[in-house]
């Protein structure tokens, strides 16, 4: 992400149509552009006056194209200082990035784009029943509160009510037949909503979170149309209060047999009261007004919105309503009833229609099936002589059982019912009739159908329960694997395609995870339902939307408004404005419910704090790794320093000799000099490249360049490389495999393997033989180098793989080594995944070996 | 004085010197040059017959310089590297360089690459008509027949073998990557190839030195390729 500077946002606020906002803004635009400022005129409605035709002529024009339509692409492109963009409610089509254009706003300013723009009081979404309800036209496109809230800006156009009922005149618009007290009205709504924006301004500069009230306003969620109008009131109310606003909905265990638009218009409410800055809730239970009372309790309500519906609705049984409900609950909370005019008289919870025919057909045959089975077992009862009361209590088992293998009350009324008919039919006299004789049974059949009844509906809210908390459970499950699974994990890949796999496994729907590698969307992983499927992924259009999703740190795709056109809704993976990632979701065909959705983000959440952990975790080693390869740095230019000193000054003490006195020199004492020098440099130079190895590995920057090498080519090289040094001593080579082939970095190997010949020449005395073996033992490949010198001892035997370990060994030329060598041989074989060892030689000597990684040998001719 | 002209090309003075000593002390003729610019300069209007280049130059990256002469000539260009790096050989023998040397040099390693590339451009020079006929001491391939003989007496070799061979041949006192070699022999340069090349050059070179009194044709080069050296 870059940070760029957030523009500013200027509103025009006007409380009709024609009041002079575009005017208003063309004017302060030019006020800007005189003094100096990059304007561009984005968008302006289509009917504007000749005047105005003219005083746009003077601004640079954003270059629409042919579509006439504001490209928020363009705009960014074009990256001016200042753009005018008309009508802030407008809608776009279906294809556009964004569906709203208060949300092409809000992207220009996070660009860092000043936005002038223009509002009517209609358009504010709390608004909208208000202005409605005076005017008799409601508006069709809105805003959310908080983006006028939010604005830098607002500059209300206040006009006369008279003046523009003068300048309509000529006009026939809508707003040209509104009355002189309708624009009173809608004036001071304007003037009291720019009020409320000072004190809300005012009050979020002081602090931020302090609510002045004790209130807590709660407004119920539900797929009912007249849902909106609740919400609304309830923001409204809430923002008179200065109070917090929570917006709860209970789900019941039938909600997943509602119609597609129900929940369609749910997750639209929803939305709503996200807008308007609620918080939203999701608790399961089908006793709905006891779930409302239980969380208001809890959370500490102190409001309740309804609507009169709630009031209204009763059921056939005669049931209380859920008003009346709430208030035996929870007495203490204030309930207010909203008048909802256009009621739900076309809206009823409907269900979904095939799914219902299966279930009854289905359910049907069950009842009938136990009723069957129930009959035949009271006739063979009554056979064996058994009394009514058995019966009875069979039938009541058999309504029990159908309670608990269907699914509605129903079942549960018409079997008890038709039990009781049964048994009045088949086994009280008289027979085959719906007469009894006896005059207990009408008690009887009363009493039996009763506790039929009772227990079927028991059995079935019990199940339906236990569905629900089944449910919850499994959820709460999924959350804790997640949460423990992501604190074990290390490394980002692995807890991106946890989530994936998890997030998979919870919405059974196919997902794919991004990485944010500075700034670039890295490693898309999958997870599909079905690994074995062919499944096309348009890599092109769905990675736009997830690369706007991590820059803009916001949620798009399909079912949101920004890139609905997509086939994934991605999320972001984040920790404040920090983006970790991007998670997409196939949500094209049918979108995610509440309780899916705030699980979703949970599990983001719970990623987002493990990525973060790994991120600080991994910076902790760098840093770590930083401060002992700093210590190296220090122990090396502390021996260097001392080491370095004694052949430097051989060097240039013989150098300046030779060319201040070097004609007085015989040449016998030259050619010494020369020698020494020669000698000395090439000390020197071994010295610098095990140094240069030796940091190398310390800083952790020695990356093994692995590949297939022989052994055989190794040892040979390095005896090429020892040959000249090696005069005075018998090197044999043997190979007992043929063709070893290894995987290892060559050139450190060979290095090795120098270090640990050169040792034995510096060490043994002249004329005796140094033996190189080279052998495969299981799937190792081993070295060994022997020696048949004086041997080590075991004191040193056990540091001498130390770094600056130099031992008590009297050097034959007398000049201690930097005990680099044999760390560095240590270093990169256990870099190669192999040993290092040194032991004995019988009689007399040294052996060291060291293994490495066979590689598979496979050739292709 | 040696016909041979060589161009220096190395920024550090006394390296240059080094170089420039031991040149005219072997009595060849030679020309220095500073950076890559001038150097380029150098090879179009004098035309040397040997380049030493230095990889780190001050302006332009030494195997720019490499693929930029090669757009023109062939002319034989020996590498100098201070930095240890092999990728920076390979880059540079893969660019057109044909042989390396990695600071700190000795004197003796200068001049014996010098007479290595001085005898490949002879034969060079020699035989610029394909010939149907290779022959490198003891060694003899025949082109025409597909046969290799070694002290007069036939080699048995694998396709693989034979082709190698013959790309060595062809490049003779050249050293050439694995990649090269790869893309060659096998058509691809996969790293998992990489097994199979040392397989078959060991086997190959076993053949060769079997009974040939340790005469060594092929040279390995740890970790970058490996060269036909020719033979007296």
């Amino acid at each position: 992400m870059n940070f760029v500077d957030k523009g500013k946002l200027k509103i025009f606020f006007g409380y009709t149509e024609n009041i002079g906002k575009t005017q208003a803004m063309l004017k302060a635009a030019w006020i800007a552009k005189e003094r100096g400022v990059d304007v561009v005129v984005g968008y302006i409605a289509a009917n504007v006056s000749e005047q105005m035709i003219e005083q746009l002529s003077q601004f640079e024009m954003l270059d629409l194209g042919k579509g006439r339509i504001f490209d928020i692409d363009r705009a960014l492109e074009r990256k001016p200082e200042l753009i005018l963009i008309d009508e802030l409610a407008h809608t776009n089509n279906f294809n556009s990035r964004h569906k709203h254009r208060y949300q092409e706003v809000e992207e220009l300013l996070n660009n860092g784009i000043d936005v002038y723009t223009t509002i009517n009081v209609g358009n504010i979404e709390s608004l909208r029943d208000l202005v409605a309800s005076i005017t008799g036209i409601s508006a069709w496109e809105s805003i959310p509160d908080f983006v006028f809230d939010n604005a830098d800006q607002v500059e209300l156009i206040d006009a006369e009510p008279q003046e523009i009922i003068e300048h309509l005149k000529e006009k026939n618009t809508a707003e040209s037949r509104l009355s002189f007290e309708q624009l009173s009205a809608l004036r001071e709504i304007a003037l009291r909503r720019c009020a409320d924006r000072v004190k809300h301004v005012f009050e979020r500069t002081q602090d931020k979170k302090a609510f002045h009230t004790d209130e807590h306003i709660l407004a119920c969620l539900s797929s009912a149309p007249s849902n909106a109008k609740i919400i609304r009131t309830a923001a409204r109310m809430a923002k008179a209060f200065n109070s917090q606003f929570t917006a709860l909905f209970v789900e019941t265990s039938d909600f997943v047999t509602e119609t597609k638009e129900n929940k369609q218009r749910l997750r639209e409410n929803q939305r709503l009261a996200q807008q308007l800055d609620a918080n939203i809730e999701t608790v399961y239970g089908d006793d709905v007004p006891y779930q409302i009372a239980e969380f208001a309790r809890l959370s500490g309500i102190t409001k309740i919105v309804l609507g009169r519906s709630a009031v209204t609705r009763k059921n056939f049984l005669g049931k209380q309503t859920l008003t009346e409900q709430l208030l035996a609950y929870a007495p203490e909370i204030d309930i207010h009833i909203i008048p909802d005019r256009s009621t739900d008289i076309a809206y009823k919870h409907k269900k979904t229609k095939s799914l219902r025919k299966n279930e009854i057909l289905k359910n049907g045959i069950i009842s009938v099936a136990i009723f069957a089975g129930t009959t035949l077992l009271s006739i063979l009862f009554e056979h064996l002589g058994f009394t009514d009361s058995n019966i009875i209590m069979v039938y009541i088992l058999g309504v029990l059982l159908t309670s608990i293998v269907t699914s509605h009350q129903i079942y549960s009324l018409v079997s008890s019912v038709a039990s009781v008919v049964i048994f009045n039919f088949l086994f009280t006299a008289p027979r085959f009739s719906l007469e009894a004789y006896g005059t207990g049974y009408p008690v009887t059949f009363v009493i039996m159908f009763l506790t039929a009844y009772i227990t079927g509906t028991f059995a079935i809210r019990y199940k339906a329960q236990a569905g629900q908390s089944a449910k919850i459970a499994h959820r709460t499950k999924i959350l804790f694997d997640t949460n423990q699974m992501l604190s074990k994990l290390n490394g980002k890949d692995e807890i991106f395609q946890a989530t994936a796999k998890q997030i998979q496994k919870l919405l059974n729907r196919n997902i794919v995870i991004y990485e944010n590698e500075n700034g670039y969307l890295k490693n898309p992983y999958f997870s599909l339902v079905n690994e074995n499927e062919n499944y096309f992924y348009d890599f092109e259009s769905e990675g736009i939307t997830a690369k706007w999703v991590m820059t803009n740190n916001q949620i798009a795709g399909a079912t949101t408004d920004t890139h609905a056109h997509v086939q994934y809704l991605y999320l972001a993976v984040r920790i404040n404005d920090h983006v970790y990632g991007v998670l997409g979701i196939d949500a094209k065909e049918s979108p995610l419910d509440a309780s899916e959705h705030s699980i979703v983000i949970s599990i983001l959440g719970e990623a987002a704090l493990a990525l973060e952990n790994e991120k600080n975790a991994r910076e902790k080693e760098e840093a770590a790794v930083l401060v002992e390869s700093e210590q190296l740095r220090a122990n090396l230019l502390r021996a260097i320093s001392h080491d370095l000193r004694t052949p430097l000054t051989s060097i240039s003490g013989n150098a300046n000799n030779l060319m201040a006195n070097g004609k007085s020199f015989d040449e016998k004492t030259k050619q010494q000099m020369y020698a020494d020098i020669y000698n000395d440099s090439m000390w020197l130079i071994d010295l610098v490249e095990n140094l240069l190895y030796a940091t190398r590995i310390e800083d952790g920057r020695m990356k093994l360049q692995t590949s297939a090498e022989l052994l055989s080519e190794i040892v040979e090289e390095s005896i090429q490389r020892i040959r000249p040094k090696a005069n005075n001593h018998l090197l044999n080579v043997s190979h007992m495999d043929d063709l070893l082939l290894v995987k290892a970095d060559a050139k450190l190997v060979v290095q090795v393997v120098t270090n640990i010949i050169d040792n034995a020449l510096k060490y043994t005395p002249s004329g005796t033989s140094i033996s190189i073996i080279t052998k495969r033992v299981n799937d190792l490949a081993e070295i060994q180098i022997a020696d048949t010198g004086n041997g080590i001892s075991d004191k040193d035997k056990q540091h001498i793989f130390d770094k600056f370990y130099c031992g008590d060994n009297k050097v034959a030329d007398n000049r201690r080594s930097l005990g680099l060598g044999l760390f560095l041989c240590k270093a990169i074989i256990q870099a190669h995944g192999g040993t290092i060892s040194v032991s004995d030689n019988l009689p007399h000597g040294t052996i060291f070996t060291f293994t490495l990684p066979l590689e598979e040998a496979s050739y292709y001719e | 004085m040696n016909s041979f002209q060589i161009l220096v090309v190395e920024d550090d003075k006394p390296v240059r010197n080094l170089i420039t000593t031991t040149l005219k002390a072997n009595n060849y003729r030679y020309i220095t040059s500073i950076n890559g610019e001038s150097a380029i300069m150098e090879t179009a209007s004098h035309n040397p017959d040997i380049i030493l280049l230095d990889l780190g130059l001050p302006d332009v990256d030494g195997v720019e310089v490499i693929k930029r002469i090669r757009s023109w000539s062939n002319i034989p260009i020996i590498v100098i590297s201070a930095r240890n790096e092999d990728s920076d050989k390979i880059d540079a023998l893969d660019a057109g360089a044909d042989d390396y040397l990695t600071k700190p040099f000795s004197v003796d390693e200068l001049l014996a690459r010098l007479r290595v590339t001085q005898r490949r451009l002879a034969l060079m020079q020699n035989s610029n008509i394909q010939e149907s006929c290779y022959e490198n001491g003891q060694l003899r391939i025949d082109y025409a027949k597909r046969c290799v003989y070694l002290a007069q007496e036939e080699l048995r070799l694998t396709p693989i073998e034979y082709k190698l061979l013959c790309l060595l041949a062809k490049n003779t006192g050249k050293v050439l990557t694995h990649k090269y070699i790869l893309t060659n022999v096998w058509g691809n340069s996969l790293d998992s190839n990489v097994g199979s090349l040392r397989v078959f050059m060991a086997t190959l070179r076993k053949k060769l030195e079997k009974n040939s009194n340790s005469l060594q044709y092929i040279q390995t080069h740890i970790g970058i390729g490996y060269r036909m050296m020719r033979v007296e």
